[in-house]
């Protein structure tokens, strides 16, 4: 009961920003996952204990097997909360035109979709504004200006980056059924080593995947070095509930519904047993946080969503 | 707020609050009867349940089923986490005859590893393996399309369950009835009269929703009758150790287990009966 009333410190409102006043204390029983272990070291797989190299293969194996039914099962388990929490992602993250950006463990391309969808809104918004305040064409602006409102994304760009080649293709075929043909590029890569060069994107996301790295000091790095100087990192994750009765129904939830909802909807318990016991070994808001700062990041702030169910990072590289 | 979660009425159907840490400690339930095994695995597959997640289980897994056909795995989660007591009354009806309990001692399975269809194929026509390997052909099937056992908490039962399944295709030859939508229904009315699995009971009540009037009308005049009465006289299938009697002739089988030959012959994989 101690350790109950302890959490019971923790601000009970949703947001927690790093300029409060917490406790300091880190979470009773858990480590944070040390950067510095030896090569053939062992690391967590859910509630399990597998060596490093194994976890990227097993997480790998996860999501190959979910990669098609992925998308009806976060509608499902997250009652379709989740499409609220990508939104409010963009909305935070609030780019313009022009903007390039990377989305790595972007799979099946949600991010990538909402900001597309994102920058053409806005530059219809911005079209729409400048037809108005011109009342008098000529034929020839009018004529001009149809030509120039040809490319309605601008120099804006998304790489949507994974590792693994399933959920690449499950993407790829949304963005065919969606119609998005410009202004997207598909790469796998590892989040540990990405494939670009230093100081290439303006905005790097990665929503719901770190907690899947085998290193996410690594990862954090990476993101680091090829954000380009006055780049943004954004992380949208699931994190720790504040609240103790909302942590209670959480908890009851993801371990008595969540598997079933797997084993019948997508014919996989195993997987979404990994998915609720990889949530519960990820480090909370503040760890996370200092993490980020440990990689280089700047103005690291943090916002919790749905009483802390998921919780978006934001830091600078500047 | 634990306390209250324990006190009331529905805690039983909840796992253990676990106090302080939200540990990494298997999130299984203590198994029924009080027994708790380290890992709580009993058998490789295994996967511990608590009863609440058994209920939702059985549930999702009937609606899945009825709404899409071709997810058998829902059938036999289905099976798994509604039955329990059948299982157990199965068991002991196969302890208390003799072949029985061989086979729960032996725990013999029927896999395309174990199983040697070519030599079943060179058997004298007419008897038992050889008409198990034509069923096999003419309808395309193999015997290991069946899903492992994972949420049954009992190592025996669990067993029994699997053979359960494995024994199915042989009832189909047993009974002469193919694998298209009658056929089945028709094998799971034997069934569930045989084993009295709750999931045999709904499959047997629901699967002809989907069926045609007319097949309807020769599955309720005729065959339905002739696998209750079947199902009554007949000794327990489960009982009987088939892997010694591939040469025994079939019509020698059929009336040592007190079953009567089918009223429609089925000639190949035509979905039309030959009335």
């Amino acid at each position: 009961m101690a350790a109950r009333r302890s959490r019971a410190l923790w601000p009970l409102s949703g947001r927690g920003c790093s300029w409060a006043l917490l406790s300091l204390r880190p979470p009773w029983g858990w480590t944070r996952p040390m950067s510095t272990e030896k090569p053939g070291a062992d690391t967590h797989f859910g509630f399990e204990t597998v060596s490093e190299e194994e976890k990227g293969d097993k997480v790998y194996q996860v999501f190959e097997s979910v990669a098609k039914k992925y998308d009806v099962m976060n509608d499902s388990m997250s009652l379709g909360i989740h499409r609220i929490w990508k939104d409010l992602l963009l909305r935070k993250m609030h780019p313009f035109s022009g903007t390039k950006l990377l989305d790595v463990a972007g799979g099946t391309g949600d991010i990538a979709f909402r900001f597309l969808n994102y920058i053409k809104a806005q530059n219809q918004r911005q079209q729409q504004r400048e037809l108005k305040s011109h009342q008098n064409l000529s034929w020839e602006e009018i004529a001009k200006w149809y030509q120039n409102s040809r490319s309605p994304l601008g120099e804006s760009h998304v790489v949507v980056c994974d590792i693994n080649k399933e959920m690449l293709n499950v993407g790829k075929k949304k963005a065919q059924t969606l119609g998005h043909k410009r202004g997207l590029a598909w790469v796998v890569g590892d989040a540990e080593e990405l494939p670009f060069d230093d100081d290439k994107f303006d905005v790097y996301t990665i929503a719901f995947g770190i907690r899947n790295v085998t290193h996410i000091d690594r990862a954090l790095q990476e993101a680091y070095r090829v954000l380009k100087p006055g780049g943004r990192f954004l992380c949208l994750e699931f994190s720790q509930v504040s609240n103790p009765i909302i942590s209670r129904l959480y908890d009851l939830y993801s371990f008595q519904v969540i598997p079933v909802m797997g084993e019948v909807i997508a014919g996989d318990w195993k997987s979404y047993q990994y998915l609720v016991e990889s949530i519960r070994r990820f480090p909370p808001q503040e760890e996370f946080k200092e993490m980020i700062e440990d990689a280089g990041f700047q103005k690291v702030t943090y916002e919790s969503l749905t009483s802390g169910i998921v919780a978006i990072h934001s830091g600078f590289k500047l | 707020m634990a306390t209250l979660l324990r006190q009331s009425r529905l805690s039983g159907l909840l796992p253990r609050p676990q106090f302080g840490a939200r540990s990494p400690a298997s999130n299984s339930a203590a198994l029924p009867g009080g027994r708790s095994t380290g890992l709580g695995l009993l058998y490789p597959g295994h996967i511990p349940t608590s009863p609440l997640q058994k209920a939702l289980l059985a549930a999702g897994a009937a609606c899945m089923a009825l709404y899409d056909p071709y997810r058998h795995d829902m059938v036999a989660v289905l099976g798994e986490t509604t039955g329990h007591q059948a299982l157990q009354a199965l068991r002991d009806r196969m302890r208390r005859d003799p072949e029985g309990a061989q086979i729960l001692q032996e725990r013999p399975r029927i896999q395309l590893s174990t199983l040697d269809l070519s030599k079943l194929q060179t058997l004298p026509e007419g008897s038992f393996g050889w008409e198990y390997a034509r069923f096999l052909d003419v309808n395309r099937v193999s015997p290991d399309t069946r899903a492992p056992t994972r949420f049954v908490d009992d190592e025996e039962l669990a067993y029994v369950i699997q053979r359960y399944r494995e024994v199915h295709d042989l009832l189909h030859t047993l009974l002469g009835m193919p694998t298209n939508m009658l056929g089945e229904v028709v094998v799971k009315w034997f069934e569930a009269i045989q084993t009295g699995l709750p999931m045999c009971v709904l499959g047997a009540a629901f699967g002809p929703i989907r069926l045609s009037a007319k097949k309807l009308k020769v599955l309720i005049s005729e065959l339905i009758p002739w696998a209750i009465q079947n199902g009554r006289n007949s000794r327990c299938v489960l009982s009987l150790y088939y892997e010694q009697r591939w040469e025994q002739p079939i019509g020698a089988l059929r009336e040592e287990l007190g079953i009567t030959a089918p009223p429609i012959v089925w000639t190949g994989r035509t979905q039309s009966p030959k009335l």
